[in-house]
């Protein structure tokens, strides 16, 4: 993965590299264009001036030959012979290589040059003049070094600058980003997003505002209308079952419709506690329950057992508890009184007649197994109504309370299957 | 003996009446809270039903004003609010009993029948049930003056029965009555059967009435 910023900076430093690239030939181009026609045109002006000056003086031949020896001797670039045939040309210019006389290393010289036909006393004469120029691989060279020096140059501001706009400009960026990356939608009402004084980040975080605030209400609202519903269902399945105690007092009621009533009361009771539930998990969920103590779980759990002792018996469960000292926990007591029912009422739903139950209680934690066939399925266990299908007791609920009360308090609830025991393990 | 039920919901309240009416008890209701109010003023009650939540105000303030007022009538809280703080307050401001909606009407007349009793007798609460006495202060039964020994349950179940007279308890009612709020958790209640059975036995061996009638598929009823 690359981070946002390296992105532009490969390319910007690819593009560069590109155009510098390109720009080293134009460069050498030009430049040599303009060397060139400043020589030629300084070719022109001397050699105006020398035919002027040689033309005004009406040179003899010889005499002429003489000035033609002394620049010979002079001044090598310019040179005046007689025409050997009596053509007319215009003045012409040309381009010549000739070796370094001085300078052995450097090879060899580019020369331009410009030739012109003079009459002096009736005579024709080839005037010559030549000067050295700078030749284009040189050219090429420098521009292309002073070029990469330029390159390097511009690496590094792309960086520096592109370090200095991660820190100052991106930042907000970056801010929002540890925000939505801390934001929980059970926790939190509402988020903190920076200000920003660029106009992307001010519409990304309004954007995310927007939404945010959206979701928390929908949150809110499904969470107000599970405490809501519950409550409104409360009413109804009271007059249900003060209905159903009026009714069994009847007299002469036969025996079908006793059975019949016999049978309503198991749904009734199930319809009760599926909503006792919703409403306690709502609650939890809302963050009632509050006040705090210190518990012995140890207490707690002695308590269930004698207190679920008639359920353990109907199904002749085995029973069996360690004997650790005490295992205290800083929470709601009637939570704590909740979580551990729902462990065991689980326990003895779910185990077969003259099974087993184990409860360990450890330094900070609790175990509690039951013998079983088979492992469960681990992902949806402890989600709302997830095993419900073939249970005609179970709310559904048990287990998504047992989870709700451990998120509460950051405690760790753990399943697992070993040796033909299910293990349902509190880590408080 | 005189009952007051506060409770908005009207038909629950005649509910109530219609099964704890007898040759014992009068009910009265009040539906609001300003008919509350005024019935606290103008009369006594051996027990007062209170919902906490009521048309025109809090049903907590109703304990408020008892206590104002320096009466003493017993109150149990009936509240579908099912939230402990409400409990604690309300038996911090004076209540005798908490029950959470919904219950059984059953548990509610054993509750009213052993407030009422342990309002009345504070020193020697004996029931005398036929050649039956119950001394419910040392938890002890004696038949025809000889001891008779019953376990926790037992005992829980003949008070029950006892404070429901003549009426049809189910096994529901009487698991629950047993283990609390979570007998809903389980779906067979038959540890009832054998907790009734073994009490049934135990008054028997005394030589005690077979008050004890089973109802075919529904429960039991104490005939008398």
């Amino acid at each position: 993965m690359t981070r946002l910023l390296n992105k532009p900076l490969k390319a910007f430093a690819l593009f560069a590299l590109v155009i510098l690239t390109i720009s080293i030939p134009i460069y050498v181009l030009v430049i040599d264009y303009i060397w060139t026609s400043e020589l030629d045109e300084n070719n022109w002006l001397t050699l105006e001036h020398t035919k002027q000056r040689l033309q005004s003086k009406q040179f003899a031949q010889a005499e002429i030959e003489s000035i033609n020896h002394i620049w010979g001797e002079l001044q090598p670039g310019i040179s005046i012979v007689k025409a050997t045939t009596k053509v007319v040309f215009q003045d012409s210019v040309y381009e010549a290589i000739r070796p370094n006389e001085f300078d052995l290393d450097d090879g060899e010289d580019r020369f331009r040059g410009l030739k012109s036909l003079i009459e002096i006393n009736g005579e024709h004469y080839i005037l010559t003049i030549e000067t050295n120029v700078e030749e284009s691989d040189e050219t090429f060279a420098a521009v292309a070094a002073i070029t990469f020096v330029f390159f390097i140059i511009l690496i590094i501001g792309f960086i520096l600058l592109n370090r200095n706009i991660a820190a100052k400009t991106w930042q907000p960026f970056y801010k929002t980003l540890s925000s939505l990356k801390s934001f929980e939608l059970s926790i939190d009402k509402s988020i903190q997003l920076p200000e920003s004084d660029i106009q992307e980040f001010q519409e990304l975080n309004q954007s995310l505002h927007q939404l945010i605030s959206n979701s928390v209400s929908t949150f809110q609202q499904q969470k107000s209308f599970t405490e809501n519903a519950s409550h409104e269902l409360q009413t109804p399945i009271a007059l249900l079952k003060s209905k159903m105690d009026l009714l069994i007092q009847q007299k002469g009621i036969s025996s079908e419709i006793s059975e019949i009533l016999n049978s309503i009361e198991a749904p009734l009771s199930r319809l009760s506690r599926i909503n006792k539930n919703l409403l306690l998990l709502a609650k939890v969920e809302n963050h009632q329950y509050s006040d705090q103590q210190q518990i012995d779980i140890k207490e707690y759990l002695e308590s269930t057992i004698s207190l679920f002792e008639d359920y353990l018996d109907e199904k002749q469960l085995q029973m069996s508890t360690s004997k650790e000292e005490s295992l205290m926990v800083y929470a709601n007591s009637f939570l704590i009184e909740t979580l551990i029912h729902n462990l065991f009422s689980n326990a003895i739903r779910h185990t077969v007649r003259r099974g087993q139950i184990n409860i360990y209680t450890y330094e900070n934690s609790i175990k509690v197994s039951n013998t079983g066939k088979e492992s469960l399925d681990k992902t949806s266990l402890f989600e709302r109504f997830s095993n419900t299908s073939k249970n005609k007791v179970s709310s559904g609920l048990g287990l998504a309370i047992i989870r709700e009360i451990a998120n509460k308090y950051q405690w760790q609830v753990r399943y697992d299957f070993e040796n033909g025991f299910h293990n349902f393990i509190v880590k408080f | 003996m005189k009952i007051l039920i506060i409770e908005d919901e009207q038909e629950l309240a005649q509910d109530m009446v219609k099964f704890l009416s007898t040759e014992q008890y009068l009910c009265e209701c009040a539906f609001d809270h300003q008919a509350a109010l005024e019935k606290i003023h103008g009369y006594e009650y051996d027990c007062i039903l209170l919902d906490l939540m009521l048309p025109g105000g809090d049903g907590l303030s109703i304990l408020e004003e008892l206590k104002r007022l320096n009466k003493h009538d017993g109150v149990i809280i009936i509240s579908a609010k099912n939230s402990i703080e409400d409990k604690v307050k309300g038996l911090k401001l004076g209540a005798d009993d908490y029950l959470a909606k919904p219950f059984h009407q059953a548990e509610l007349a054993a509750r009213i029948e052993s407030l009422i009793r342990r309002k009345q007798f504070d020193s020697n609460n004996v029931i005398i049930q036929n050649e039956l006495s119950i001394d419910i202060n040392a938890k002890a039964v004696s038949v025809h003056d000889q001891g008779l020994r019953l376990t926790k349950k037992e005992y829980e179940l003949l008070l029950f029965f006892i404070g429901n007279k003549n009426r049809v308890l189910s096994k529901g009612a009487l698991a629950e009555h047993l283990s609390g709020d979570f007998a809903d958790m389980f779906d067979s209640h038959d540890f009832v059967y054998a907790h009734v059975k073994n009490l049934k036995r135990k008054l028997k061996e005394k030589d005690y009435g077979n008050y004890i009638k089973t109802i075919y598929g529904t429960g039991y009823k104490w005939e008398q």
